[in-house]
């Protein structure tokens, strides 16, 4: 028990430095706003009543007691109160100390904001509820132990047999319903609903870009690129695994290229949509060989500085004055005109969406049909290990550009549609950080498969722009949310599987002698 | 030697200040089992990888079939029909058993990328005949059952048992198997040597071994090598082998072959 | 079992069967080319550069010696920063073959502990003096200011280690470097939070002003020896030095030489590893500290992603030097610093495009090295 009691404090330091950490940045502020809203009101301001103050104390509160019960115990029900009373209780009084701080500083009228440019009056006034400073830290010590207790007494709740019971039959409902869908999938009619539900779907496709306005169409568009651009990448690190960090100077190829093409300047050649982007993903799967050159004898982490350096070089020579003449410069290149179907000009906002999804699609598929290939399996061996791969005849070199001329067109065709759809592109949005986020959205979402690319996508670039409530601390969340899921799920959200082979129920085709070389 | 498939000419490997083998002759007829065995350190690994391409070897010429194999890739090299298994086994530990099997095939067979993504008709009779021979290579280390299983989950003599089918399956006509038994107890030793002589008898396969289970070397090998600090020391039948002084002394070293001679006598006796 | 038919060997000429479409055979052809390509390129980037030196420094004669000696002043100050920097990566790649990407972070949380450092000390008034604490005892405020930023920052690396790479010691390499890169995102991104996006100017004591220094003449032309960029330089060797002597003859460097080596051997040994790597990362830490300091005090900028750029240039550093070789990063840095100094006035090229001579200068320097300069020279794999 005193082992678990010293435990429960550690956990309530470390609360104590994460709830310091929130107040410092204003994080209370922002929760407090977003539960005002929620509640009703429409314009709470920056720093809303402090009622709502409160309520963000009790909700750490509940989280923290809540944490405190986290390892099974198999102690009596007054001991994990106990527990959870005592972690809440440290973080509480350090709270509290920090609260006396705040009043410190309020009360002597210390100009604090330069050093931390949250702590305005206002703002402590509010952290401290409005009270006077001694009734604020009791208030909030008291309201840390209360909610934290009650997080206690939540959690046990929760692992009660009936509780447990309740949540198992939710999941095994569900579960049902899934057999359900999968077996009329594969059932009598399985023909007549995988048409009916692939029709669904593409009737949706068509049909919700033209409903739910711009601002979806252009997120779902991005999310759309973001995943073609996954798929490429996966090709190069998650089946041949070569850790390629400046992935986004081929997007930058795709885009440059579109723009040059089709703008009236610097060159006004207006080839049109569709020449500029096959030239597009033909320039970027060269520049793919082109930079696989030099890096095939570097080891992994040599090789990720190099693309690394390979993906500042495009930007900073797309950036500089140099070779404005040619690119355009600092400034980018506007007015892209967009594509045409036909004659017909197809460039409205639905359109693109149209164009994005037949993207994704001629990616998957493509993605699809190499993995299960002797291609992919070539790749595969050479992530696996490369040195006896070789030995075990695949060619490491010719694959290891393949892969990169292959992964560097996804991003090509990506970069190409990007411009045409923004109408204009420039250095800036080539940098180094785009790079980083689509290698995060594949790891994050499961390397190597479809479905992990289109929800890491969704996660890491979908999903920031429905949280715009969020805005400061978007990234923040960002980099918490990269370093929490690879503690807890490495493998990805979704992570890949082998395939299955059946033995054979016919026998196999003769190698045809002609051919029975050892190709390579 | 006539119908010689492999000759080790005067190869030499040195490391710094260190010669690891030292003007090593070898020759090995086609469709023998070879064993290379010596004390541990002698150089049996490295000069393995000298003969497969792993190593380029500061002397000496290595002949495969006729061909001078110096300087060439390993994949070049598994193409002219060398394969090989390795002291640490090295799988594709996140594959399948029959995945690796697969891989094995890849010299052998020409679909490329186009071909995958267009679906011909060449991709598909490949992608059959992949899983076809990988079946039957693993049929015939006794593993069919684990096809789909994850290659790095299997047990140890799985393991080992994979990676010879995994060296087979690009249907080489020297194979060179690297301390095949090791770590095994006596019941797998005992079928891996079946599976060693059956290599020989059903497929014509020449085998290079390295060994240090005498009743295994003594057992199947048609002719043996001694290494001992890089040098050969002595070359035979078995037989022969078992009865050199100086192989003797290489293991039990020096006054081991009185010794060994006082204890055979007395066995005698 | 049927005996399979034994494949007919390759015949010589093979080339002849394979029936590849043009693509695949501009690749054949790129594998076959590739042995004679690096060494005609070698000589061809060469002669290159030769060209070019030639053109500047003799045909035009563009710049002054003046000029020569101020480029290679700022490029010796800012490649002590780098080496610093790069020591950090080089140690901690060493012992767990991971780039730290938020190595650079932590540099930049020793740069604002700096500015904070000066900026209380300036509050401070002495009674019975007329000036304030950082004036009227300028080495003590100093020296504090580095204590607190150095234990700023190893504290970070320490808890840097503990929370988002202890945990994946055992997991696939772009596990952790994808910790890392979240690690670099959460830190700038609290800072900026903390400290607000304004950049931010840092006071420095009154001795150590900017820009002022010993004044040579050169040609005719005042150059100036600044005296921040004087304590920068010589600070940096010191502690590159002291540092090279710790990992050498120490008991906690030969602890790190073990784990670096072999961790499961070195713990047989009785090496306690967990407790090596955490010295190792506050080590680090300290030394980034130690530049974010400097940066603080000579280039007077602070602001939240003041440690993103250098600490790539300082990673490109480390791995031009030999990743995971101490005297390797420190060669590396003081060559990076002195290339984007000089590089871009010696080859008579844009002085925006410093950054990309970086970067090619690495990737020529990998091409033919790939260890990098003092790596160790990859024998052939054993198998």
């Amino acid at each position: 028990m005193k082992n678990s009691i010293r435990q429960s404090i550690r956990t309530g330091v470390t609360f104590g430095i994460v709830h310091i950490f929130f107040i410092l940045i204003a994080f209370n502020s922002m929760i407090s706003v977003l539960i005002a809203k929620l509640s009703g009101i429409k314009n709470p301001g920056e720093i809303p009543a402090p009622k709502f103050y409160i309520a963000f104390t009790l909700l750490m509160g509940l989280w923290i007691g809540i944490a405190a019960l986290n390892k099974k115990h198999s102690l009596s029900v007054g001991k994990k109160l106990l527990l959870s009373f005592t972690t809440s209780l440290t973080t509480g009084l350090m709270a509290g100390v920090l609260d006396v701080l705040l009043a410190i500083i309020l009360v002597n009228k210390v100009f604090i904001r330069d050093f931390l440019t949250v702590l305005s009056f206002d703002f402590i006034k509010a952290t401290l509820f409005g009270m006077t400073p001694v009734m604020g830290t009791i208030v909030t010590v008291l309201c840390f132990v209360a909610a934290g207790v009650a997080g206690g007494a939540l959690t046990i709740l929760n692992r009660t047999e009936a509780v447990q019971k309740f949540w198992k039959n939710i999941i095994s409902w569900f579960k049902k319903q899934i057999e359900k869908i999968q077996y009329l999938s594969r059932g009598k009619y399985h023909l007549f609903w995988q048409i009916g539900g692939i029709s669904l779907l593409a009737l949706v496709a068509i049909l919700l870009p033209m409903q739910w306005g711009s601002y979806w169409n252009y997120v779902f568009g991005t999310v759309g690129l973001y995943v073609i651009l996954g798929l490429g990448l996966n090709i190069i690190v998650g089946l041949s695994g070569q850790l390629v960090l400046g992935y986004i100077a081929f997007f930058a190829i795709g885009a440059y290229t579109m723009a040059l093409l089709n703008a009236p300047e610097p060159h006004n050649l207006m080839w049109g949509f569709w020449p500029a982007l096959l030239l597009g993903v033909l320039l970027s799967a060269l520049s793919g060989l082109l930079l696989g050159l030099p890096i095939m004898r570097l080891r992994g982490d040599y090789l990720a500085i190099v693309t690394l350096g390979f993906g500042e070089i495009i930007r900073i020579l797309l950036k500089s004055d140099v070779l404005t003449n040619f690119t355009g410069g600092p400034r980018g290149i506007q007015n892209i005109k967009g594509p045409m179907f036909f004659g017909i000009p197809f460039n409205s906002e639905v359109d693109f969406v149209y164009l994005i999804f037949a993207g994704v699609i001629l990616a998957g598929f493509v993605y699809n049909r190499l993995k299960q290939s002797r291609t992919g399996r070539a790749w595969l061996s050479i992530r696996e290990d490369e040195t006896v791969a070789r030995a075990t005849g695949v060619d490491t070199i010719k694959y290891k550009l393949l892969a990169l001329a292959i992964g560097a067109a996804f991003a090509g065709l990506a970069g190409g549609i990007y411009a045409s759809r923004n109408q204009f592109t420039g250095p800036d949005e080539h940098a180094l950080m785009a790079s980083i986020n689509v290698l995060s959205l594949i790891i994050v979402g499961g390397m190597g498969n479809i479905p992990g690319t289109i929800l890491g996508a969704f996660t890491l670039k979908g999903l920031p722009e429905i949280l715009r409530e969020f805005a400061n601390f978007r990234l923040l969340a960002f980099g918490a949310l990269l370093v929490f899921m690879m503690l807890s799920r490495p493998d990805g959200l979704i992570p890949s599987s082998r395939p299955k082979y059946d033995p054979p129920t016919e026998p196999a085709p003769e190698i045809d002698k002609k051919e029975a070389t050892h190709g390579k | 030697m006539e119908n010689s498939i492999i000759q080790v000419q005067g190869v030499s490997k040195i490391f710094g200040g260190l010669t690891a083998v030292n003007n090593v002759d070898l020759e090995v007829s086609k469709g023998s089992i070879y064993s290379i065995i010596g004390p541990n350190g002698a150089g049996k690994t490295t000069l393995f990888n000298c003969i497969s391409g792993f190593y380029i070897p500061e002397h000496g010429t290595v002949l495969f079939q006729g061909e001078a194999l110096n300087g060439r890739s390993t994949d070049a090299i598994c193409s002219l029909g060398l394969s090989r298994t390795y002291q640490n086994i090295r799988l594709f530990s996140n594959l399948t058993a029959i995945e690796n099997v697969m891989v094995g095939q890849h010299p052998r067979l020409r679909e490329n990328w186009m071909d995958a993504v267009l679906n011909t008709k060449r991709c598909r009779q490949e992608e059959k005949i992949s899983v076809a021979e990988g079946y039957k290579w693993l049929e015939f280390v006794g593993l069919s059952e684990f096809a789909n299983a994850i290659s790095g989950s299997l047990p140890y003599g799985a393991q080992r048992r994979l990676e010879i089918a995994r060296a087979l399956s690009s249907n080489p006509v020297l194979l060179l198997l690297d301390e095949p038994t090791a770590g095994m107890n006596p019941q797998e030793t005992l079928e891996m040597t079946a599976l060693i002589r059956s290599l020989r008898d059903q497929f014509n396969i020449t085998i290079i071994l390295i060994e240090h289970d005498m009743h295994v070397v003594m057992g199947i090998s048609d002719q043996i090598a001694v290494l001992d600090f890089g040098n050969k020391i002595a070359e035979g039948k078995p037989a022969e082998i078992q009865k050199n002084e100086r192989v003797i002394e290489a293991y039990l070293g020096p006054g081991g072959a009185a010794l060994a001679n006082k204890y055979r006598r007395k066995k005698a006796s | 079992m049927n005996d399979p038919a034994p494949l007919p060997l390759v015949p010589k000429g093979d080339n002849n069967l394979n029936t590849d479409t043009a693509v695949m055979k501009k690749q054949k052809k790129g594998s076959k080319l590739l042995k004679l390509l690096r060494p005609a390129l070698g000589v061809v980037v060469l002669l290159y550069i030769l060209f070019r030196l030639y053109q500047v420094l003799i045909v035009q004669h563009e710049y002054g010696a003046d000029t020569w000696t101020r480029l290679l002043i700022s490029g010796l100050i800012i490649g002590g920063v780098y080496a610093l920097i790069a020591i950090g990566y080089t140690l901690v790649y060493g012992i767990l073959f991971m780039i730290n990407f938020a190595h650079g972070e932590v540099m930049m949380f020793g740069a604002y502990a700096a500015l904070y450092s000066f900026w209380g000390f300036k509050l401070i008034n002495i009674p019975g003096k007329e000036t304030n604490f950082l004036n009227a005892y300028p080495v003590i405020a100093i020296i504090l200011a580095f204590l607190i930023g150095m234990t700023v920052s190893a504290t970070l690396g320490y808890f840097l280690e503990k929370i988002a790479y202890r945990p994946l010691r055992k997991a696939p390499r772009l596990v952790p470097l994808i910790s890392a890169i979240g690690a670099s995102i959460f830190l700038q991104n609290a800072a900026q939070l903390l400290f607000s996006p304004q950049l931010r100017d840092v006071t420095n004591p009154d001795i150590l002003r900017r820009g002022v220094g010993w004044t040579i003449v050169i040609n005719g032309n005042d150059v100036i020896l600044p005296y921040t960029g004087v304590f920068t330089f010589i600070l940096s060797i010191i502690l590159l030095i002291t540092l090279f002597i710790l990992v050498q003859k120490s008991k906690l460097g030969r602890a790190m030489r073990a784990v670096a080596l072999d961790k499961k051997t070195a713990a047989l040994m009785g090496v306690d590893v967990d407790n090596t790597i955490s010295r190792t990362f506050i080590i680090s830490g300290a030394l980034a500290g130690a530049a974010g300091v400097m940066w603080g005090i000579h280039n007077g900028l602070v602001y939240y992603y003041v440690g993103f750029i250098p600490g790539i240039k300082a990673f490109t550093a480390a791995v031009l030097g030999g990743i995971g070789n101490i005297p390797g990063a420190m060669v590396g840095g003081l060559l990076l610093g002195i290339v984007e100094s000089m590089g871009p006035a010696a080859l008579g090229i844009n002085f925006q495009l410093k950054d990309v001579l970086s970067f090619v200068i690495l990737i020529i320097v990998l091409t033919f090295r790939p260890s990098g300069l003092l790596g160790e020279v990859l024998s052939e794999e054993k198998v």
